[in-house]
């Protein structure tokens, strides 16, 4: 029998690097400030040319552009706006120092927005329901009580009662088609005949552990015992190989209903 | 003779050994290693196997710890380098030297200024200099001596959030890096770099230019050609009589969106045979075309030679994240083998020579779409047993759904999310020959990610999911040994003899394990 392992964010890592330490609240408040202040400017002087997000368009991408991740404080920046860049077709644009600073605050914010957006950003809790369910109620139920069978061990009106209200979409998605973290059970027979019931711990090759029911903490080579697993997703790990695109959306349309 | 004679005779004879006596002799990375391990991957066919047979099946049972080295740092995913009896370990901004056959420190860097960490998969050593890639990609050269840092040069650009954790490989006098990243597009490239003085050679870019027939595999009504992806995160391989230079490329950008870039998206998520005087490209095998699943190409290229469909071949074999194993004819990069090693539903099958059919329909969806196949393995090394003629591999069984994010044409850097909801993990030995797996490890717990040393003695050293070191029986994976080291195995072991004795060397944690066997 296999582990089934809730996968944690490293499956796919590389390795980065480390994270800076993170703005105190009150800076937080005063980059936001500025950062809104730089979108209007921006929008109303430079998004004909490098649109109102600075993904570019007739002129570059500032998201990527280098010189606009160098800048410190307007440095750069500074120079590019006030100078233009007459080669290139940027014409000068005479700004004051704060209305520079506010346009550094709203590009930072940008990249920020980009960056954060990678595989090891924050959940994705601003995917709206409405993006997920694609599918139809009707559908969704259907496949609950049939060939689903969630209703053997799920009730609307019970354990899933309000569960729409729980969970933001993304995670109620993830979670009904596979609620990781649940522990597995087992039952550790000895040669005595005697036995030991609690949450398991480890099962590796080697070695089994349970927290047992009596409260302490138990382990045994594996060898000298018999241990009997039982896995509670064990349902859900076989829906899970069975799911069609369309049975999860009908379903993420259905229990969204639930609130 | 005369006395003078004798005496300059033997000036002559033992100055230039002298001189050397602890830099890296360099035709110790054509040999399978033995005495030393001075490459990442121990020599240069990537296929981290070990003629040493001092530990074998039948006594790896008695194997023991003969020293411990305490790093004082955490997450060392470092292969060390064994060169002269001295280990050269790396780490984040770091690194080590330390008696190969006691453990004892001999120096220790620090990069003055900047943070330390772990994080870094290994040194490259040339004579008597080693090289570091760091988090702001800089390549640090470092005197072998005492570690003293002799020059750094950047070789891409952090705010653009690239960084370097690979280990360089050594070719001749270049130094061949290259870097990581994608949380901003970015470009890939390989380095050629004059190991005395830090300047580029050659650079060879992962996008095509204009030229390059590969440019019209990417659309031009946008700049996104110019943008990036194909990164060379992990070390390559070289075979010297061919003259080639063999290396993996990462996934094209914006990650998991295709919209913007329309094609097949040349050369992301491709094995690239390369000049290594010129840079120039000699043949190139896409394993994932127009790539959504962040499906880097980038694990080992492992080489060897035997006979394939009774005609006597120069293979390389390379298992990838997309889940998918290839065997290539690596004269021509023509493919011998695809298959998939774990359930792959992205694709529907191959073209006549070998490449993937990605479904449109198992591209990531803005409601989200079920995807199997990935991360079939990832950068922790696999390993090939001439011997035995099985590819190990720690591969993964796993159903993730991948939601598009950041939809549309103005997407950058990472635009979809995907979450891996349930996994199977074990080691699988793979036959060559067919691409079928010969055995599975497949008993709870075993087969995590960690990389993999086979030795002629016919064991394969690698650790289990439960983060037990275990030694196997190359031939059936049967456990032969087992230890558990309090920390999980960052990369993969590596192995060398001193004074008739052979050392098993596990980087774990912060810690780095040398086990052997009691004398005879």
């Amino acid at each position: 029998m296999f582990a089934i392992i809730a996968v944690v964010p490293s499956l796919a890592a590389q390795g980065g690097p480390p994270r800076p330490a993170a703005p105190s609240p009150a800076e937080v408040a005063a980059q936001v400030a500025a950062a809104e202040r730089g979108r209007v400017i921006f929008k109303g002087n430079c998004s004909a040319c490098h649109a109102e997000d600075a993904t570019g368009g007739r002129g570059p991408d500032l998201i990527r552009s280098s010189l606009v991740r160098h800048d410190k404080g307007g440095d750069l920046i500074g120079a590019v706006v006030t100078g233009g860049r007459p080669d290139k077709g940027m014409p000068p644009f005479p700004m004051t120092e704060s209305q520079i600073s506010d346009i550094v605050a709203f590009l930072n914010a940008q990249i920020a927005l980009f960056d954060l957006h990678t595989r090891y950003g924050p959940y994705p809790n601003d995917i709206p329901a409405e993006r997920l369910a694609t599918g139809t109620v009707e559908a969704g139920k259907a496949y609950f009580n049939g060939p689903g069978k969630c209703n053997t061990c799920h009730s609307p009106t019970g354990d899933l009662a309000g569960v729409a209200k729980k969970y933001n979409p993304p995670d109620l998605e993830v979670r009904f088609l596979y609620p990781s973290g649940t522990p597995s059970t087992a039952v550790v027979t000895l040669p005595s005949g005697k036995t030991f019931e609690g949450t398991l711990l480890l099962n590796d090759d080697f070695n089994v552990a349970i927290m047992g029911k009596d409260g302490w903490y138990h382990s045994w080579p594996k060898s000298a015992v018999k241990v009997a697993v039982h896995d509670p997703l064990a349902a859900h790990a076989e829906l899970l190989q069975k799911y069609t695109d369309a049975d999860m959306h009908n379903l993420f349309t259905y229990l969204e209903t639930l609130k | 003779m005369s006395k003078a004679l004798y005496l300059i005779l033997a000036v002559f004879l033992s100055t230039p050994l002298g001189l050397h006596a602890q830099g890296l002799d360099p035709g110790k990375m054509s040999k399978a290693p033995t005495d030393s391990w001075p490459t990442f991957n121990g020599d240069y066919t990537g296929r981290r196997f070990s003629p040493l047979t001092q530990i074998n099946k039948a006594n790896v049972g008695s194997m023991t710890l003969a020293w411990a080295f305490q790093a004082h740092t955490q997450g060392l995913q470092s292969m060390p380098l064994e060169v002269n009896g001295i280990l050269y370990i790396a780490g984040g901004n770091q690194a080590w030297a330390v008696d190969a056959r006691t453990g004892r420190q001999v120096w220790h860097f620090t990069r003055p200024g900047e943070a330390t960490s772990g994080g870094n998969k290994g040194l490259a050593m040339w004579k008597d200099r080693l090289y570091l890639t760091t988090f702001d990609a800089q390549l640090l050269c470092l005197d072998a001596h005492d570690g003293k840092m002799i020059w750094q040069v950047q070789i891409d650009d952090p705010a653009l959030k690239a960084f370097g954790s690979m280990a360089p490989l050594v070719i001749r006098d270049h130094i061949i890096v290259g870097t990581s990243g994608d949380t901003a597009d970015l470009p890939g490239f390989l380095d050629s770099i004059d190991p005395m003085t830090g300047k580029v050679e050659w650079r060879w870019d992962s996008m095509p230019k204009p030229d390059d027939p590969a440019w019209n595999t990417w659309p031009h009504d946008t700049n996104v050609v110019t943008r990036g992806g194909g990164m060379t995160w992990l070390t390559g391989t070289y075979d010297p009589q061919l003259n080639l230079l063999y290396w993996g490329t990462g996934n094209p950008h914006p990650v998991e969106n295709g919209d913007t870039r329309t094609g097949v998206n040349l050369y992301t998520c491709t094995i690239v045979a390369l000049d290594p005087d010129t840079g120039k490209l000699v043949w190139y095998f896409q394993t994932s075309p127009h790539d959504t699943h962040d499906w880097d190409m980038v694990m080992t290229p492992v080489l060897f030679d035997g006979t394939f469909d009774g005609k006597p071949r120069k293979m390389l074999a390379q298992a990838g994240k997309n889940g998918l194993f290839f065997v290539l004819d690596r004269t021509s990069g023509k493919a011998l083998v695809s298959e998939a090693f774990v359930p792959a539903n992205w694709l529907s099958g191959f073209d006549p020579s070998g490449h993937p059919l990605p479904r449109r329909d198992k591209e990531p969806q803005p409601d989200g779409v079920l995807v199997t196949g990935g991360v079939g393995t990832n950068w922790q090394a696999p390993s090939y047993d001439p011997d035995t003629g099985l590819f190990y591999v720690n591969s993964r069984e796993a159903m993730g759904v991948f939601y598009l994010t950041m939809p549309g044409k103005t997407a950058e850097g990472w635009a979809g999310r995907d979450f891996f909801l349930s996994s199977k993990s074990m080691l699988k030995a793979i036959d060559v020959q067919t691409g079928k797996t010969r055995w599975t490890a497949d008993t709870e717990g075993r087969g995590g990610q960690s990389g993999i040393l086979s030795t002629a003695g016919g064991l394969v050293f690698t650790a289990d999911s439960a983060s037990s070191l275990v030694a196997l029986d190359a031939a059936t994976g049967k456990v032969l040994w087992h230890m558990y080291p309090g920390g999980s195995l960052g990369t993969a072991a590596m192995t060398y003899e001193l004074d008739h004795r052979q050392y098993v060397v596990y980087p774990v944690d912060g810690v780095i394990y040398g086990f052997s066997v009691p004398a005879p």
